[in-house]
């Protein structure tokens, strides 16, 4: 009987990371303060230590130079981890991302190829105001040649991870800095979960919540909620956004006739538009309402408490979403 | 789908007289189509054989848009990728224009205002022939949900015998049943009663009626003396010659007197337009024409439309006094008994006159006992000095 432990996601994170680390001398992590410090989340925790200074590589604050710096590493065979310490930083290593790491293997007629992972963090809710609260995971969905990653369980972010290194193109993996406390069960035992294959975290008949990241946790409790008050919410975890597993999402609302779509990136052009319109398409025949997206308002995350709590969805909203559109 | 009125839109099949594959001959009837004025019967505008009917009986149908074809022999009715008339849609608000490029049969949303329907209920409600204008909605707002499709795909129409029953009746016959249901369901009705000396009205007739009937060939009857005189009094009363136009009160320009006339299967109420400024003579033309047109079953919708107040006259059928229905969006009506010796006061004294009851039916929406009440004394008036009024 294999063991298996519970982990939080932070602990399942950073096991995905030394397990790969161990059987693969090319990967290599590097970032601010990730090495003594071990990251500001203590994600990174005991690594350095393990792994020594130049794998586990401290770097000014510079996340233009380090994830240009990756992805020559990995055009020339190595497997770097590129730590980016808030998603909200994606602005400054966009040019490598977009026009670096995600055009090289299609112009270089498949010549090169850029086996890199960039981690960087999402979630509001932290009272860490407007330019470090931001949920911008949907810009990378935007690109072709990036695959995007959003685990929302322990298990889901080891085995995703490992999938991420060992792919040979560049993925783009997003943390919720609320979820590195959550725990779960993990396997002690090597295990991979592949791309593009979403999880139903919870089966149900009335309404299928679509959701992504630390907002399948919400939509986990709305679900209870909504037990209680008679509707049967089935909630499905796409766990990459792309590749989108959209058989399933589209299977599901065939079934249920009814479909909310929630993710903590802002609602407007946001993935929740993308996933509303596959299920739009994909099952408008067999809807029963107009599918309901739900993500952050269109401001700036706001520091104070009550005005941020208010900007995104929470279970809530969620429950009361779904009870308005089960009529 | 013809146009029989200039502001006619759509047009209703009433019932099909040929069957798909008949063979007709012009000018041979057709079908019988219903507008908001009247049913007419078309006749076949070719000879061949009826092929491609679109439509069915009840279907309400834009004008412009095929019903059906005519073949000559050897035909075939044209492949028409989408056009085809919107059967079954019962038309809701703005009807559908005839356009140029018709839209695809089947998916299109309801009308702003119509049924809210789930797109899951929609298809099942065509997969199991669900008419969704009879489900009253149980989801969000109203809106018809898949439940609500099975639920009616379970409880059929009322079966076919009350249909039938319809259908035995006259076209005229139904459509009076329903016009009538309709405004006295509707319209907050309420009646003015007034006794008139007619003797003024009978003098005047004698006085006029040689001349008219020299000059014009026609004898002018009370009724035509009541047209005149009513159309008259009507210039000064433009709300008893007002239409009830939903939510506002409509004042009409002209005074098109409608006339109820007997058919053999009900009654029509036929239009002399600008009766207030017709002479007395030319209303009775008009009128004469009317009736004979109704007896024989000739009147076209035009002859019935556009009236804007209402004349009933069963004096003729020994009826003292009775209250007419309106008829929408008209604001009142008049109803218009025998004239009949009574035992009146005369100055005092018992005296025997011809004695006539009017009694005003008003749409209280639009008109009040009280504006109705000086109406009707001017009317009285009117009546008692016939000759002044016909001048003015």
């Amino acid at each position: 009987m294999p063991e298996t432990r519970e982990l939080t996601l932070g602990e399942a994170v950073r096991e995905a990371l030394a397990e790969e680390m161990r059987r693969d001398p090319r990967v290599f992590i590097c970032g601010e303060d990730i090495a003594e410090a071990g990251t500001v989340y203590k994600v990174l925790n005991g690594l350095v230590e393990e792994f020594g200074a130049e794998r586990v590589l401290d770097t000014p604050i510079s996340e233009a130079g380090f994830t240009g710096m990756a992805v020559g590493a990995a055009m020339t065979g190595m497997r770097p981890v590129v730590d980016v310490m808030f998603g909200d930083f994606s602005t400054l290593v966009m040019d490598q991302m977009v026009n670096q790491a995600a055009k090289i293997h299609y112009m270089s007629g498949g010549k090169w190829k850029v086996p890199m992972v960039m981690r960087a963090t999402l979630g509001a809710t932290r009272r860490s105001a407007a330019q470090h609260s931001q949920s911008l995971h949907a810009w990378f969905c935007h690109i072709p040649g990036l695959k995007v990653v959003l685990p929302s369980t322990p298990y889901d972010a080891k085995g995703l991870m490992k999938t991420a290194i060992r792919d040979d193109n560049p993925v783009v993996f997003f943390e919720d800095k609320m979820m590195y406390r959550l725990k779960g069960p993990v396997p002690a035992e090597d295990y991979t979960i592949p791309f593009g294959v979403a999880d139903i975290k919870r089966a149900g008949t009335d309404v299928t919540i679509v959701a992504t990241s630390s907002m399948v946790q919400v939509a986990l409790g709305a679900a209870k909620l909504l037990e209680q008050a008679g509707i049967s919410a089935e909630v499905i975890d796409p766990r990459t956004v792309w590749p989108l597993d959209e058989k399933t999402l589209v299977e599901s609302v065939k079934k249920t006739s009814r479909a909310i779509v929630v993710d903590e990136g802002y609602g407007r052009y946001g993935v929740t538009a993308e996933i509303a319109s596959v299920i739009a398409e994909g099952a408008f025949f067999n809807l029963e309402a107009p599918v309901k997206r739900m993500g952050a308002m269109h401001v700036p995350i706001p520091f104070s408490p009550p005005l941020e709590d208010a900007t995104v969805p929470t279970e809530q909203t969620v429950f009361e979403a779904a009870t308005a559109l089960c009529g | 789908m013809p146009a029989l009125e200039m502001a006619q839109e759509t047009g209703k099949i009433v019932s099909w007289l040929k069957q798909e594959g008949d063979a007709v001959s012009k000018g041979e009837p057709l079908l019988e189509i219903e507008t908001d004025k009247a049913v007419v019967e078309i006749e076949a505008t070719a000879d061949g054989v009826l092929a491609g009917v679109k439509s069915r009986e009840g279907d309400v149908v834009p004008v412009g848009v095929t019903i059906a074809w005519i073949l000559a022999p050897g035909e075939q009715p044209p492949v028409e990728s989408s056009i085809s008339a919107p059967s079954a849609r019962k038309v809701t608000g703005q009807p559908q224009a005839p356009s140029a490029t018709p839209a695809p049969a089947q998916t299109i949303a309801p009308a702003e205002g119509g049924a809210r329907i789930s797109p899951k209920a929609r298809r099942l409600a065509k997969e199991r022939g669900v008419d969704i204008n009879r489900i009253r909605g149980t989801g969000a707002d109203g809106a018809i949900t898949s439940e609500d499709v099975l639920a009616a795909a379970e409880t059929p129409p009322l079966s076919a015998a009350p249909a039938q029953a319809a259908a035995a009746l006259s076209a005229i016959a139904r459509l009076m049943a329903e016009r009538t249901t309709q405004s006295w369901t509707q319209v907050p009705h309420f009646y003015l009663v007034r006794e008139v000396d007619a003797g003024a009205l009978l003098q005047a007739r004698e006085e006029l009626a040689p001349a008219i009937e020299r000059e014009r060939g026609v004898k002018i009857t009370h009724t035509d003396l009541l047209v005149a005189l009513t159309a008259r009094v009507l210039r000064k009363h433009p709300k008893m010659n007002a239409s009830w136009a939903g939510n506002a009160i409509q004042l009409n320009p002209q005074v098109n007197m409608s006339v109820a006339m007997a058919v053999p299967d009900g009654v029509v109420g036929a239009v002399i337009p600008n009766a207030d400024g017709a002479a007395l003579g030319d209303i009775a033309l008009q009128r004469r024409d009317l009736t004979e047109r109704a007896r024989s079953g000739r009147l076209r919708p035009a002859d019935l439309a556009a009236g804007t107040f209402t004349i009933s006259n069963l004096g003729m059928y020994g009826v003292d006094a009775f209250n007419a229905i309106i008829a929408p969006p008209q604001a009142a009506s008049l109803a218009v008994g025998r004239i009949a010796e009574r035992v009146v006061a005369v100055n005092g004294q018992p005296g025997v006159r011809p004695m006539m009851t009017v009694t005003l039916s008003g749409d209280h929406r639009v008109v009040d006992g009280a504006q109705g009440a000086v109406f009707l004394n001017d009317l009285a008036e009117a009546i008692r000095a016939p000759g002044e009024t016909l001048r003015s």
